[in-house]
């Protein structure tokens, strides 16, 4: 948790990036349905190895974007990577070792849970035929799915059905795992498990792309953030840098509030009264712009401030999160 | 470590399941499916059901018309009476079902896209599709012409396991028997042929219904269109009018020609619909 605060919001350049591999790359990738522009051309890499968050409000891209990645869509321009192929045009060298849960999960209504899976299991390239019935166990446990999987999938409820549909993505060992809106449906233990599916995958190696606009969970359980707004990429990088761009200047905890705004107000700093319940104890922020952080608390100290507590204010991601994808007015 | 998976993996390792597999899969999906089962039922009761109708008719007096007609005390003829009749209607229905449920109906259930993912390759799946459809239409051609052997011979019987033909001779069970087989392989190109249509159609749409409308209504308007005189020019490019060829197998001795040319027909019909199909496939998002 370094905190030198870099206060660039823009896209991160790929500059300390490109030395690492890739696991999934886009390039100016850009699509359009009709007039809609669903994706406007986005820069992304994502680190082998890393966990990204992909963020963003209902209908900003980040599905289409995951599937032309996928390469389940044509993108009109641009060019995707997956593992350091090319997509669509590689993707049989890719995909084996990519498991995905998109857009929901899909099976068979009339099928039982181990039954989809084993023929989704089929269709795995790198999954030999003696191994497809250890292999649909392992995942149906593993997203606790061992009790349930020989009722039909149409009578599963919707959290189960989200299990199942990550279970299809975990039936073998991947280098990168997608997941769309992973914990849709799910309960809180639901949640749980999922994350601590992510860590797992993490620990193991892998890559982990993974969509929600869950913000804790990104938080939890990722070392990069994308965030998408309107179609486009309007940040990405590191979750600590991200946060750290998110200071929000100084906060001061003290019970002068109105002689403090003065005194700071007075010495040409933007200071302004943080929002608090009454409960809590009342505070002041003070923007980066002014006076330097030692000289603001002594300026604050010789005005006769009772200062309680002085620190960087580190704004969540839910405010950076919003603040991003607020229109500006 | 990463990096080792990355590259080293990747290289050496098999980039398609195995395609037998696949196939099995796809066997196992479409025998699962409880109306392919209900359907295939139904099949096997239609020549049962033509049977005892022909039994029950046969101790009115008065003669038979048509195909139907000849099945009286001749039971070898039923099979092929079968599925002359059910080839008007009731096969097309099948498989354009079976198309339908192969592409359109893996798109509605979002299971295209994992199969794509897998990755299953587009062409391979394009043939894992047409596989399931061709079984679905040799099982259900092959329920009405088993079904119609035995119904013809338990419950029609007659002509001391002999088949009298439509031009007057017997034939012998054996023969009758093989001919029976080539009604049944003429019967499948022709429904390969539909198959090919509908799944071209079903490569389309993400809506199993749009299917099976286009393929019934198309039958409907090959059947007005050929019934329409200053038409005629139109009737060899139509896929349903070689359709009464199957009942050249009850003459003697065998004609074969227009078996041939519908055949053939057939065989157009099937090189558009694939062609069709896998330029869709290749392209289509999912």
């Amino acid at each position: 948790m370094t905190s030198s605060p870099r206060v660039d919001a823009a896209p991160a350049p790929a500059g300390a990036a490109s030395v690492r591999p890739m696991a999934a790359r886009a390039v100016g990738l850009r699509k359009t349905f009709g007039r809609t522009v669903a994706v406007d051309g986005i820069d992304l890499d994502v680190p082998a190895g890393s966990v990204l968050g992909m963020l963003g409000p209902n209908g900003s891209g980040k599905t289409t974007l995951i599937r032309m990645l996928l390469g389940l869509t044509r993108p009109t321009a641009g060019a995707a990577e997956l593992l350091g192929h090319p997509i669509p045009e590689e993707s049989a060298r890719a995909l084996p070792q990519v498991g995905a849960l998109v857009e929901g999960p899909g099976f068979h209504p009339f099928l039982s849970g181990r039954e989809n899976l084993r023929r989704a299991a089929a269709t795995e390239p790198l999954l030999g035929t003696g191994e497809i019935r250890e292999a649909v166990d392992a995942a149906l446990h593993r997203v606790g799915l061992g009790d349930a999987a020989d009722r039909r999938f149409r009578g599963y409820s919707l959290g189960m059905k989200q299990r199942l549909g990550l279970a299809a993505a975990l039936l073998l060992p991947r280098s990168l795992v997608v997941l769309d809106e992973p914990t849709n449906g799910l309960d809180p233990a639901g949640t749980r498990d999922v994350r601590q599916i992510i860590a797992e995958l993490h620990a193991g190696g892998a890559t982990v792309i993974v969509s929600s606009h869950l913000l804790a969970e990104v938080e939890a359980t990722c070392t990069h953030v994308a965030v998408l707004q309107a179609g486009s990429l309007v940040a990405a990088g590191e979750l600590n840098a991200l946060l750290a761009t998110g200071t929000g200047g100084l906060e001061i905890t003290t019970p002068d509030v109105e002689l403090a705004l003065r005194t700071l107000r007075g010495a040409g700093a933007t200071a302004y009264r943080a929002e608090r319940s009454p409960a809590e104890e009342q505070a002041v922020v003070v923007g980066d712009d002014g006076p330097a952080a030692p000289e603001v608390i002594a300026l604050l100290v010789r005005a006769g401030v009772a200062v309680h507590e002085a620190r960087r204010s580190r704004t969540n991601l839910d405010d950076l999160f919003a603040r991003l994808t607020e229109e500006p007015s | 470590m990463t990096s080792a998976v990355l590259t080293g993996e990747s290289l050496s390792a098999p980039h398609n399941a195995p395609l037998g597999r696949l196939l099995a899969a796809e066997l196992r999906w479409v025998l699962r499916r409880p109306r392919t089962l209900v359907m295939l039922g139904l099949f096997a009761l239609v020549p049962v059901l033509i049977s005892i109708g022909v039994a029950v008719a046969n101790r009115t007096p008065g003669p038979g018309a048509g195909l139907i007609g000849a099945v009286a005390g001749n039971g070898l003829v039923l099979p092929v009476a079968a599925m002359t009749l059910a080839l008007a209607l009731l096969l097309p229905l099948a498989v354009s079902m079976a198309a339908a449920d192969a592409i359109a109906g893996e798109a509605a259930h979002g299971t295209l896209r994992g199969l794509l993912i897998a990755p299953v390759g587009r062409l391979r799946l394009v043939a894992m599709k047409a596989f399931g459809v061709l079984v679905v239409a040799t099982l259900a051609t092959l329920a009405l012409a088993v079904m119609g052997v035995l119904a013809g011979l338990v419950v029609v019987g007659g002509a001391d396991g002999q088949l009298v033909t439509l031009s007057g001779t017997a034939v012998s069970l054996g023969d009758a028997l093989a001919r029976v087989a080539l009604v049944v392989i003429w019967t499948v190109w022709q429904l390969a042929a539909v198959g090919a249509i509908a799944l071209a159609i079903s490569s389309f749409t993400e809506h199993p219904l749009v299917v099976l409308a286009s393929v019934l209504g198309g039958l409907i308007v090959f059947g007005v269109l050929s019934a329409i005189p200053a038409l005629e020019w139109l009737q060899p490019y139509l896929l349903t009018s070689g359709w009464t060829a199957g009942a050249d197998a009850l003459r003697d001795p065998l004609p074969l020609d227009n078996m041939a040319a519908s055949s053939l027909r057939a065989l157009c019909y099937v090189a558009i619909g694939a062609g069709l199909t896998i330029h869709r496939m290749l392209r289509r998002d999912a």
